[in-house]
């Protein structure tokens, strides 16, 4: 039996068919409008202005979160379709053409970063937060740094170990060229992102033929080991997945208010220069 | 370690009784009233009753009109009339008193310029609090006197108009709300001046161990009052108009038992930690699979679980909170057949619970049979039944995560923070606003047991049966009035960390708290730090609900009340 729609998945169409709608009248109306011979430049400038506007005050929504002013799911719909049609709206203006002049080309630059970071992030945080689930452990992104370092620590204790008890320079060798480096850091940032295991399981696999060239105890020493690199490995998974879905924003809402500010120059200088009001 | 400078004396259980005003003169002419004529001699006489009195009672004057327990709110104390009269409204409650005229004192919220202050008006340090011994002493006695005057103008003509029974002198009323740790069941005033002694729930807890008596005339007074309108309130029965006499015989047949230990939060805490199996056998088992059915089984208080047998183990089926049903199908199916049908199901207290018990015969006489019309009611004019049970026969929740919800005992929960870790992007979106809302200082953890892609974050989860408050010495922990959240008064917290012990949920956390410069406020004596406990206090200040749910912008995070299965069923099927 077919499984039933689920509502969110409705309410998802609902609304895109509402913006299809919404991107119809519009393209329409500017149609009749340029036909007409009237300044539609100017109408969806201040549309776009005002919707640019609309949009960045999702941010400050966020800084009040002690005032009734709806919830933060209700805006965050309304800013993913406003910045949809914000699209439709910005190549109207521009009609459908590159722009020209300097200022005019920083612009549009800074609206189609902000407009391409949006939609990533908006893809990111469908995608990554789903991934997440699929590693084993649940770690809050402050804490992946201090147990990193615990798992260092730990390593270290056993390789220290390992040379007191064995005096072979094997395990501490292979520490320092491949296990340090290693649990340092972050690492495999790239490939996380793209769920390859490749980088591990070399190092895995390094770790197995390694064996070969141990006695016993170093042996012993060895086998937590492995079991701490593939730790660390979901550590760096949640990491990259984690800074992905954080940092997004430090492209997406500093390149907003820097759109503002522009966005505020190019109408004063329209006026300025007469352009709009001739 | 820094601290603060000068110390403050930390507050002890001594410091924060009931009523500061409460003198030996007050106690001794309390100890010769007529109220505790019925006490064990031995006891009567004993220090412990003075010490119980002392710290958990007061005594209150009202007025004419007074209204002193409203249906509805969540009652923490009872009251015994010492002097003059009080009215209560005769069942069925709530239906000729009306909201207005209860002058319902909704929670103090900030105002408008409030709230937008604490962008600036937060600290920077974390648990900060004013030091100042002024401050402190002030805030005890804001505690203390927290309540207006609320009452009634006209209660000649109230009395004339609807349907009242008097209490007099000796009389208890506000005992079950309390001890139960439920709502308020009908409203109380005054009918002219009066005194009453209030006594808190844990002094009223105390004075039941200590003297059986006193127990056996709680049971029965139950029985006398309260049974009655809870009756009234069962789903099955709603369809019948009861005749006193049908009720009657209700209330003198109905059984009442209790299960699992009242104040024993360990019960609940120990039982979280054991694995599933042993889990189960532990509970106190209600009814069985298989067994034919001695009755139906009305949930009056605590959560119960039902489970069927599953190759050599149980499987969770569901579980039952206060007001539901169990067992009601079975009866009404061997009525239809003529031959008895056995549990389908068992059911089984998680905690501290108490249920009616109707009889088989009683049913099937009071209505298969019913005396208010001639031929017996057909199957098809029954009503359809059991819905908490059935909630989740169409597979709408995953069992196993419904054992999980069991096991973990969760179900307690009327406001559980469920949150959907496929949706949760890790924003801390949830964390900030609830630090905005709290002074800068989150009252949760977004951290906690999983289940598929469902975390129970360990947040306060404001339970049915709060067994946080079974040994909190002051009171400092507490329902609030109208909702029922369960709220600590920083005020009267003495920092002793009992409820944080007894909460299985981990969701109170005791903090050390700091004066404006960052330095830990020290007790002047032992010049430790002074800690205080903290919690999810469902935002109850705030405008709009709980900050957390309102903050997350991708629907991950919902408070959901656990006693309705199907919106949670609804929630998790989004």
């Amino acid at each position: 039996m077919a499984r039933p729609v689920r509502k969110r998945t409705l309410q998802r169409w609902r609304k895109l068919l509402f913006l299809l709608a919404l991107a119809t009248v519009l393209l329409i109306a500017e149609a009749i409008g340029s036909t007409a011979l009237l300044k539609t430049g100017l109408a969806t400038g201040w549309l776009l202005l005002v919707l640019v506007v609309g949009l960045a005050l999702y941010n400050l929504r966020k800084k009040l979160p002690f005032l009734p002013l709806g919830s933060a799911v209700t805006w965050l719909q309304i800013h993913i379709y406003m910045g949809l049609f914000s699209g439709i709206l910005f190549g109207l203006h521009l009609q459908w053409q590159l722009p020209r002049g300097i200022f005019e080309i920083v612009l549009a630059l800074l609206y189609s970063v902000v407009f391409v970071s949006g939609v990533l992030g908006l893809i990111v945080s469908r995608v990554f937060a789903r991934r997440l689930s699929i590693r084993p452990g649940e770690f809050l992104f402050q804490r992946i740094s201090p147990m990193r370092h615990q798992l260092l620590n730990q390593v270290e204790r056993l390789v220290i170990r390992s040379m007191e008890t064995t005096e072979s320079t094997g395990v501490p060798e292979f520490y320092a060229r491949r296990l340090k480096p290693f649990f340092e850091r972050p690492r495999h940032f790239w490939h996380h992102l793209v769920l390859s295991n490749r980088p591990v399981s070399l190092l895995l696999s390094e770790l197995q033929s390694l064996e070969r060239f141990l006695n016993e105890t170093e042996r012993d020493v060895m086998r937590p080991i492995g079991e701490f690199v593939k730790q660390k490995d979901d550590l760096d998974f949640h990491f990259a997945h984690q800074a992905t879905l954080r940092y997004w924003l430090f492209v997406h809402v500093p390149l907003t208010y820097a759109l503002l500010c522009f966005a505020a120059i190019h109408v004063v200088l329209v006026y300025a220069f007469g352009g709009a009001i001739s | 370690m820094p601290t603060s400078d000068p110390p403050i004396r930390r507050i002890t259980p001594d410091d924060v009784p009931f009523s500061p005003d409460f003198s030996d003169a007050d106690l001794d002419g309390l100890l010769v009233h007529s109220i505790f004529d019925s006490l064990d001699p031995a006891f009567h006489s004993s220090k412990s009753l003075r010490k119980i009195l002392r710290m958990h009672s007061r005594i209150v004057h009202c007025e004419t009109g007074d209204i002193i327990v409203r249906e509805g709110d969540w009652g923490n104390s009872a009251f015994f009339v010492l002097a003059g009269e009080v009215a209560v409204e005769l069942e069925p409650p709530g239906e000729f008193l009306p909201e207005t005229s209860l002058g319902r004192r909704v929670s103090q919220r900030k105002n408008l310029f409030q709230a937008i202050a604490q962008l600036w008006n937060n600290h920077r340090e974390p648990e900060y609090r004013d030091a100042t011994k002024k401050a402190w002493t002030d805030k005890w006695t804001a505690a203390r006197n927290d309540g207006r005057r609320i009452y009634f103008q006209d209660v000649p003509q109230l009395l004339t108009d609807f349907k009242t029974a008097s209490m007099r002198e000796g009389e208890l009323f506000g005992e079950l709300a309390a001890l139960g740790r439920t709502a308020r069941s009908a409203t109380v005033f005054a009918v002219g001046e009066s005194k009453l002694l209030e006594i808190r729930w844990q002094g009223l807890r105390d004075l039941i161990k200590k003297d059986a008596g006193m127990r056996a005339s709680l049971d029965e007074r139950f029985r006398s009052n309260a049974l009655r309108s809870f009756l009234r309130g069962v789903s099955f029965l709603q369809h019948l108009t009861l005749e006193e006499e049908t009720l009657d015989l209700l209330v003198r047949e109905a059984q009442l038992e209790t299960y699992g230990e009242y104040d024993r939060a360990g019960a609940l805490t120990e039982l979280a930690d054991e694995d599933a199996r042993r889990n189960l056998i532990d509970e106190p088992l209600i009814a069985e699979e298989g067994h034919y059915p001695n009755g139906v089984f009305l949930i009056r208080s605590g959560v119960a679980r039902v489970s069927r047998r599953h190759h050599h183990g149980h499987q969770t089926l569901s579980y039952l909170t206060p007001g539901k049903t169990f067992g009601f199908e079975e009866l009404e199916s061997g009525w239809k057949s003529g031959s008895s049908v056995p549990f389908r199901y068992s059911l089984r207290a998680i905690g501290y619970l108490t249920a009616v018990i109707l009889p088989t015969a009683l049913i099937e006489k009071v209505l298969f049979q019913t005396k208010s019309s001639t031929a017996p009611i057909r199957p098809a004019d029954l009503p359809e039944q059991l819905p908490s049970l059935h909630a989740n026969d169409d597979g709408l929740i995953d069992p196993n995560f419904m054992e999980f919800l069991v096991q973990e005992r969760f179900v307690n929960g009327s406001a559980t923070m469920l949150i959907n870790m496929d949706r949760c992007t890790r924003c801390d979106d949830c964390v900030r606003a609830c630090a905005a809302t709290h002074d800068n200082n989150p009252r949760f953890l977004r951290q906690g047991p999983i289940h598929g892609n469902i975390m129970v974050a360990r947040s306060c989860m404001h339970c049915q049966d709060p067994v946080c408050m079974i040994e909190c010495p002051t009171g400092a922990i507490s329902r609030e009035l109208n909702e029922g959240e369960v709220a600590i008064n920083d005020a009267t917290c003495i920092g002793c960390g009992a409820c944080a012990r007894n909460c299985p949920y981990e969701a109170i956390r005791m903090v050390e708290i700091r004066d404006d410069q960052g330095l830990f406020i020290r007790a002047e004596k032992d010049r430790k730090p002074i800690t205080k406990a903290t919690k999810c206090d469902l935002c109850v200040d705030q405008h709009g609900g709980p900050a957390c749910q309102n903050a997350c912008p991708h629907d991950a995070l919902a408070r959901i009340d656990m006693g309705e299965v199907a919106s949670l069923a609804a929630w998790l099927d989004q």
